[in-house]
């Protein structure tokens, strides 16, 4: 089979690859670009209404057939592998980091600084909320300045949020509600939010997900989207350090390899596979991979860890109003004590917890139906507050991607194993940190006659990034804060994967500020027109 | 002891032939449930469910079950969930596990008083070892997956609070900063 040829060929179907195909092909209207991905294309909207009843009753897939069975990887926090990434099922929840995230070396003098300033983020955040469709009210902070106001007004604070602020703001922390990329009225031609209470499968767009861009650049002839293809090597031109191809192969006819050939190469795959492709590249010349002179290739493999509470308080909340709605607290992305480094968010949301129903009493006696029904009751005269603070973490040089001899793809390609660790400092902080959320948790129950039911840290990092860190220096970076690898002038990698550390929120917003920002870079090597 | 090779095929081929045979009696049971059952089925759904949802809300929960056992896809994919992902299809049809429940209850739901058939489902799921309302249905007692059915439903939810919460339906976002609406009384 001959080569597809295209300017720019994007590995990698996700949110990143959808912006950045968008952004590319608005600024150069007549670039080729090729976006290949090894999941499925699942644009089957008018059958979400069901897949989400489906789900609800049965507990099915609410995205059937969004894996692929042999494509796995140890450590990592979804199986989901289709066109639309993780940005299928994720909750729109589109918080900025702040500058502290930017500056963590010159300002405490831990871990690294990112090579961009943030002044220069924050114009490429306003585009992002602009092309997401963000809904949500300004934070009170001045450090947290804006330089637009979100592109539409924040979703409504249901009854249980009025009453969990009201709550928490007792604590004399200030808080604002969660933005969100759910439409709060009719926006970029998907409808306005009908609160269903199931994020994860959006029924009606009102929540934006990669699938609606990708459907929108199906309508150009330029614009090409190969599905169920797995990229499984980039090869090199035999006389310079450029990418030559992408070898692939087309789960639907395994036996006919498919080859890409661009002028620029763009890695979007996420902070798992877009290393896992590098480290895969080997060759005689590059016996470590590509893009790896650093050595550097999935390491700093980052994401932040969180401590989590329950707290039972006194306030009427109906479980289910808007489960996926939540306020936010930025104070603490600020250090407080400048003794005791903590950063963090501040999380919290309507819950059902230690107000469900149970079949055994107190006593252990069985209930049934009225006892059952009398004994709910009575233990839901007060609402639960699920609270949350993601906290910054910093990542070692071994917090690695490698690749697993043991385990192996239906090609015989091996699969990634991602084993998180973090620095000595990070781990030095360990108990101070723990304290500290002891003590926010206690806070937050007592200030409104609340009772802490319980505390938990979570077992992995959420939200995860890395694998392939920018810098201005090649030997402690694998790009530039464009993306482009410091190795080769034609492989660029986007999104997550650059993150130096992940902050102390969630990162969708920020990797799509960077693919934005790295678009412009590489749309600069094509003449305009 | 030697085997003959014709005698190990025999057996591999009745081994089959039971298996295929087990799985369409499960698929049958399930497509029919409840089957001969029914009678006890529609007997254990007052002992199980709250008084107050009446005569006629107790049916329409029923028959809001039947439906769901029979509309059940054993080997569907399931969520695959976020965090610690793993990949999980759905497990066997329960049918076949309900009805042998429901058999074995039934001469005590089909006689006795009220509180006689309360003793002999609570002796029913002490039996079974059941703790808590099951969060999946998983088929280890019909009447403990009756009521997480309906106890872990929106209705219920809505039934607790005696408000129009509506958890899993669409709802729009007028209003929601107001509570929800009281419940209306069954007319």
């Amino acid at each position: 089979m001959p080569p597809y040829e295209s300017d720019v060929c994007i590995l990698g179907g996700g949110i990143t690859a959808a912006m950045l195909a968008l952004k590319l092909l608005e600024l150069r209207p007549a670039l080729s670009v090729t976006v290949v991905e090894a999941g499925k294309r699942l644009f089957d909207t008018s059958n979400r209404m069901a897949y989400r009843q489906r789900s609800i009753d049965y507990a099915e897939n609410p995205w059937p057939g969004d894996f692929i069975a042999d494509q796995a990887a140890q450590g990592i926090i979804s199986r989901t592998m289709a066109v639309g990434g993780s940005a299928l099922h994720w909750g729109g929840t589109c918080n900025r980091f702040s500058e502290e995230d930017l500056r963590l070396k010159s300002m405490f003098g831990l871990y690294t600084d990112w090579p961009i300033e943030w002044s220069e983020l924050e114009k490429f955040y306003c585009e992002a909320e602009r092309r997401l469709g963000v809904s949500g009210e300004p934070s009170p902070f001045p450090e947290d300045r804006r330089s637009e106001p979100y592109p539409m007004p924040a979703m409504a604070m249901t009854h249980n949020l009025i009453e969990l602020r009201k709550w928490a703001e007792q604590s004399g922390i200030p808080f604002q509600t969660t933005p969100q990329a759910k439409n709060t009225q009719p926006y970029d031609g998907r409808a306005k939010c009908i609160r269903c209470n199931t994020c994860s499968i959006c029924p009606t767009g009102a929540r934006y997900s990669p699938d609606y861009t990708f459907r929108r650049l199906l309508e150009r002839k330029n614009f090409a989207l190969h599905d169920q293809t797995l990229v499984r090597k980039l090869s090199l031109d035999p006389s310079k350090p450029t990418v030559a191809a992408a070898e692939a192969v087309d789960y639907r006819k395994p036996d006919e390899p498919v080859e890409y050939r661009a002028r620029v190469f763009v890695l979007a795959s996420g902070y798992c596979w877009s290393p896992h492709l590098l480290l895969l590249s080997r060759s005689p010349r590059f016996p470590d991979g590509l893009a790896n002179s650093s050595g550097l290739v999935g390491r700093y493999m980052c994401g932040h860890a969180f401590h989590s509470a329950m707290i039972e308080i006194d306030a009427r909340i109906y479980p289910g109003m808007n489960e996926q709605h939540g306020l936010i607290s930025r104070r603490f992305f600020r250090v407080q004590d400048r003794g005791r480094f903590v950063r963090h968010d501040l999380r919290v949301w309507e819950s059902a917890a230690g107000h469900e129903p149970r079949l055994r009493s107190g006593e252990g006696k069985i209930l049934l139906g009225d006892s059952l029904l009398a004994d709910w009751r009575q233990r839901s005269a007060r609402g639960t507050a699920r609270v949350r603070g993601y906290y910054d973490v910093h990542p070692d040089r071994e917090s690695s991607l490698t690749l697993d001899p043991a385990s192996k793809n239906r090609f015989g390609d091996p699969l990634p194993r991602i084993e998180h660790r973090l620095d000595a400092a990070t781990e030095a902080r360990r108990g101070a940190t723990r304290e500290h959320f002891q003590q926010l948790f206690q806070k937050l129950a007592q200030a409104g006659n609340g009772k802490l039911m319980n505390t938990s840290a979570g077992n992995y990092l959420d939200h995860p990034a890395g694998g392939c860190r920018m810098g201005n220096d090649p030997a402690s970076s694998v790009c530039d804060s464009f993306g482009q690898t410091h190795d080769h002038e034609n492989l660029f990698v986007a999104g997550s994967p650059t993150l130096p550390n992940a902050g102390c929120t969630n990162g969708t917003l920020t990797f799509v500020a960077l693919t934005l920002r790295s678009a412009e870079r590489i749309a600069s090597r094509f003449p305009k027109g | 002891m030697r085997i003959r090779r014709r005698t190990l095929l025999q057996w591999a081929a009745n081994l089959g032939g039971l298996l295929r045979l087990s799985s369409v009696r499960a698929w049958a049971q399930a497509a029919g449930f409840p089957a001969s059952q029914e009678a006890t089925l529609r007997a254990l759904a007052p002992v199980v469910l709250p008084a107050e949802l009446g005569p006629a809300g107790i049916d329409r929960i029923t028959e809001a079950f039947i439906r769901w056992v029979r509309n059940y896809r054993a080997g569907a994919e399931m969520d695959h969930g976020y965090g610690n992902t793993r990949l999980r299809s759905k497990p066997a049809s329960p049918a076949p596990n309900y009805l042998l429940h429901l058999e074995a209850l039934r001469p005590a739901l089909a006689s006795g008083d009220a509180d006689s058939r309360r003793q002999a489902v609570i002796a029913a799921l002490e039996q079974a070892k059941i703790n808590d309302l099951p969060r999946g249905l998983d088929g280890r007692h019909v009447a403990a997956d009756l009521m997480a059915f309906y106890f872990r439903s929106s209705d219920a939810n809505d039934l607790c609070y005696r408000a129009a919460i509506g958890r899993d339906l669409c709802r729009g976002l007028d209003g929601s900063e107001q509570a929800p609406a009281p419940l209306k009384e069954p007319a």
